[in-house]
């Protein structure tokens, strides 16, 4: 999927958050969202995924423009610390599963995803009772089981161990290689371990740049 | 005692139709409890019960006037303002998005105000205590009919729905990534709950609704592994505490909206307590091992 963003900018009531910030990523992309907590990056995400609403002329899917856009199955999202998800009601991951493919998902496919992200054992357990790592798992499963296009991970490392943080990159790597279109937003500067293609830096005080791996596209503004 | 209400379940017609009333309402009270509480809704039924009394007094009130047409019957006016009521609170949740349960304050408010208004103006106070605590003692066959009507509408909308329903209860925000018209099911829900606090209002009470429909589901949580299984642990809790509180009542002289609900929290304080006592066994235990 195309993505284009044109002069977004966003404000909750008077407080601007976000100010002319473009970018262009095609299908099988790998952007990195960088910034420190507070600069923005989240409020980008919402904007991207039309949890805040954009004026017309700004985000485009495939040139589709976001206030038109319906074709939401195409995106899998993994939200932050998973926090908009009702917890602490019994809820097993197979069940959880289960309520999150409402398309015909191939049954070898899902088994094949909780095969390889290790989670195949704890199918039948509570999701309450598991680790951060094993949560994120399961959420990534979760985002990854109607097959999108795109994939937005918000945050996504910033509470398991380094182990499991290893694991989730290189997750992500393999997603990437599969032609999925990757959007990870993280606070930390430890990136060049990542293999992305894009990088969109957010420096809280309204600046942005966006560059070509290497190479710088735009940026600057204010 | 308990034999002779067992005898007078089967032999008197009241008790039988009470009976089978609440055994319904034992199944659908915590089945739309449980997506209220993992909505964090809890007081929804309470604010929808008096938006629903709202349409009882207004239907009492216009009676009283001689119109009588369909107004006979309180419950559908009651059913017709506790969707109007749901839809809201809906409006006012979006408007709050960060304060949600202010909508409920709003909604709740308004409905005790002009049930108020309207119970005084039809000038039949006397039968608002039946309303706010219901008595599911004196519930009629037509009455038996509308929760059936109601429980088949409820069992096809989670047949064809069911999953839909889940999705958006657990995650608003990821349901759109599922192909899911959140605002169409929000509506559905708030529409379907609605029809089924009107009909418990009757044997519940406006005061009642809520832990009918929540305190068994509080109970099942504690036992509870998976969302399957909670359900069906606060069925049969919900289940028990209709037969446990019919017996009350009848052999007590109590409402039964009361003692129905008074086995509820007694089953919910025993299986709070016994949940305690085996964890602390189970620290106990691992305190030894290590």
């Amino acid at each position: 999927m195309q993505i284009n963003i044109n002069n977004l900018s966003f404000a909750y009531g008077t407080k601007t958050i976000i100010t002319n910030l473009s970018l262009s990523l095609n299908s099988g992309d790998y952007l990195v969202v960088r910034g420190k907590n507070g600069s923005g990056k989240s409020t980008f995400i919402k904007c991207l995924l039309g949890f805040n609403q954009v004026k017309s002329g700004m985000i485009f899917f495939d040139k589709v423009d976001i206030t038109e856009f319906k074709s939401w199955t195409k995106f899998g999202y993994v939200s932050q610390n998973f926090d908009d998800f009702n917890y602490e009601f019994p809820l097993t991951v197979g069940e959880l599963l289960q309520i999150s493919s409402l398309k015909k998902t191939d049954e070898s496919t899902r088994l094949k995803l909780l095969e390889k992200m290790g989670i195949f054992d704890i199918i039948n357990q509570n999701i309450n009772s598991l680790s951060g790592g094993q949560l994120q798992r399961v959420f990534i499963v979760r985002a990854m089981l109607n097959n999108p296009e795109v994939l937005i991970l918000d945050e996504p490392t910033a509470s398991i161990d380094k182990q499991n943080k290893e694991f989730f990159y290189d997750t992500v790597e393999e997603l990437h290689q599969l032609g999925i279109t990757i959007v990870l937003i993280t606070h930390t500067d430890d990136i060049e371990r990542l293999n992305y293609t894009h990088l969109l830096s957010m420096y809280g005080d309204l600046t942005t740049t966006f560059e070509e791996r290497g190479v710088e596209i735009s940026g600057g503004v204010l | 005692m308990f034999l002779s209400f067992i005898t007078d379940l089967f032999q008197q017609e009241f008790m039988l139709r009470a009976l089978i009333a609440g055994v319904m309402l034992g199944v659908l009270a915590p089945l739309l409890g449980s997506f209220v509480v993992v909505r964090r809704l809890s007081f929804i039924a309470d604010t929808l019960g008096h938006f629903s009394l709202v349409g009882i007094s207004v239907s009492l009130f216009l009676s009283s006037l001689g119109i009588t047409m369909f107004f006979d019957k309180p419950l559908y006016l009651g059913i017709m303002f506790s969707i109007v009521g749901g839809l809201l609170i809906e409006l006012f949740r979006r408007s709050y998005t960060n304060f949600q349960e202010i909508s409920m304050v709003i909604v709740i408010s308004l409905g005790a105000a002009l049930s108020a208004i309207f119970f005084s103006l039809s000038k039949k106070t006397g039968s608002l205590y039946n309303y706010l605590f219901g008595s599911i003692l004196t519930v009629t066959d037509y009455y038996i009919y509308i929760i059936l009507i109601t429980a088949l509408i409820v069992a096809l909308l989670f047949i064809f729905f069911g999953k839909q329903i889940l999705a958006v209860s657990f995650d608003e925000s990821s349901a759109k990534f599922l192909g899911i018209n959140v605002n169409l099911f929000q509506i559905v829900f708030i529409v379907m709950l609605s029809i089924v606090v009107s009909v418990l209002l009757e044997s519940a009470g406006v005061l009642l609704i809520s832990s009918m429909m929540v305190i068994p589901v509080a109970a099942g949580m504690k036992l509870g592994w998976s969302y399957k299984s909670t359900l069906i642990i606060s069925i049969i809790f919900s289940e028990c505490s209709v037969f446990f509180g019919l017996w009350l009542a009848y052999t007590l002289n109590i409402p039964s909206g009361a003692a129905i609900v008074s086995i509820n929290i007694i089953i919910l304080l025993v299986v709070a307590i016994i949940q305690r006592i085996i964890l602390k066994k189970r620290i106990a235990k691992m305190d030894k091992i290590q």
